[in-house]
């Protein structure tokens, strides 16, 4: 085998390729292997950053949901009580309106029937007026007739306090 | 036929000489400096350009090779003395893997097939790790020659089998990766002998074997330096951690 047999390479060999490794191991060691290591952190770094960026956010963003849900769900419960006291007012205006109308119609009613009651009254009034005058008309010309016929005048006695008796029980009515 | 282990053959190209010793630059040299320069070309360039926080496509071949062997050092290691080792060890695995990758070529060498070359590098990797231990943990660093939790009786047999164990992690390393290589080619080199110099209605055969060895040798070039380093990160975490 030649890598046995050529014995006064061998010094050459080591020389060179211990010298090339150690150029080599300077060469990059000074130049590449730094930037190289910087950008590996570098950049671990700031996915790592941006990761953790991202959480917050996602977290922030999360709080804002839920304070819009809470705020709207107050809103909602705001609004329905609106709605509610609305509504209760609307009842309590359309009972009190009710109640009004009712009692003016009432009054109207009452004020009516008083009227109704006085020119009744005035009414009867003059119809016994009337019916007194007309007795005492007729009574008179019985009574020029037959005077002395008493039981012709309490005929008509009698019939006036009937007249008067029926007018006051449909007055009372 | 040509013989198989023609291609490690190693080749004077400019002739140097210092002091008795051959210091001649080969072509193995060469085909490493080749590698190296494509690794040199390959990092040096876009970071000198500046590196972007959105990666392009060389960036990022660069970015997942050096935080692969970061995560393996991290993981053997620990990350916070790992983190130092971090330069050496992806120097080493890049080394390897650009030798690896070139003796791939036609015509090139890899140098990594030489055990005189892998066994230096095994070699400093454990002295490496001894002065690591010994100015980490001073004279208790021999500690390590001890598992714990053994009885004191068997102390006096565990402690020479602990140093062969020991010495034997060095010699396995560069012999894993010398014999790895070695043969991938000589493989490679056996088939190509036999597509060349069979008739072409049987040499086609063999020449379809090499196009199958070559894509399984480029995927052992990169295993073969990942367990290089791997080890490496490995025994220099034992002597860190102390078991």
């Amino acid at each position: 085998m030649p890598q046995f047999e050529q014995v006064s390479v061998f010094g050459s060999l080591i020389f060179w390729s211990v010298i090339s490794f150690a150029i080599l191991f300077f060469l990059l060691k000074k130049f590449a292997f730094p930037p190289i290591l910087d950008a590996l952190d570098e950049r671990e770094k700031k996915i790592r950053g941006d990761i953790e960026e991202s959480e917050k956010l996602k977290q922030d963003v999360e709080k804002i949901k839920t304070d819009l849900e809470e705020k709207l769900r107050d809103a909602h419960g705001k609004a329905e009580t609106i709605v509610q006291l609305a509504q209760d007012e609307a009842k309590k205006l359309q009972e009190k309106t009710v109640q009004e109308t009712e009692a003016k119609v009432k009054q109207v009613q009452r004020e009516a029937e008083q009227e109704i009651q006085s020119s009744r009254s005035k009414l009867l009034q003059e119809i016994r007026s009337y019916t007194a005058a007309l007795t005492i008309a007729s009574t008179e010309k019985f009574l020029k007739k037959a005077l002395d016929d008493s039981d012709k005048k309490r005929l008509v006695d009698e019939s006036i306090e009937q007249v008067i008796q029926e007018l006051e029980k449909s007055q009372r009515n | 036929m040509e013989s198989p282990l023609h291609h490690f053959e190693v080749h004077t190209i400019v002739p140097i000489h210092i002091g008795g010793l051959d210091l001649s630059i080969n072509n193995a040299v060469v085909a490493m400096w080749v590698g190296l320069a494509v690794i040199c070309g390959m990092f040096l360039l876009p970071t000198k350009r500046g590196l972007s926080l959105i990666p392009g496509r060389l960036q990022s071949v660069l970015e997942i090779a050096v935080e692969f062997i970061r995560n393996l050092v991290y993981e053997f290691i620990g990350e916070e003395e790992g983190r130092k080792y971090v330069p050496f060890i992806a120097s080493l695995f890049l080394f390897i893997l650009a030798c690896n990758l070139i003796g791939l070529l036609p015509g090139s060498y890899t140098i990594t097939s030489q055990l005189a070359v892998t066994g230096v590098f095994a070699t400093g990797i454990f002295i490496l790790t001894l002065i690591i231990g010994f100015s980490k943990h001073g004279m208790h660093f021999l500690g390590i020659l001890v598992p714990p939790g053994i009885p004191k009786v068997l102390i006096p047999i565990m402690i020479p089998i602990e140093i062969i164990s020991m010495l034997a992690r060095p010699i396995s390393l560069a012999v894993r990766l010398f014999a790895n290589m070695t043969a991938g080619h000589t493989v490679l080199a056996v088939l190509f002998g036999l597509a060349m110099t069979g008739p072409l209605w049987l040499g086609w055969l063999p020449f379809g074997f090499t196009v199958i060895i070559n894509g399984l040798e480029i995927a052992i070039a990169f295993i073969q330096a990942y367990i290089f380093t791997t080890l490496t990160c490995v025994y220099i975490g034992d002597v860190i951690k102390l078991h």
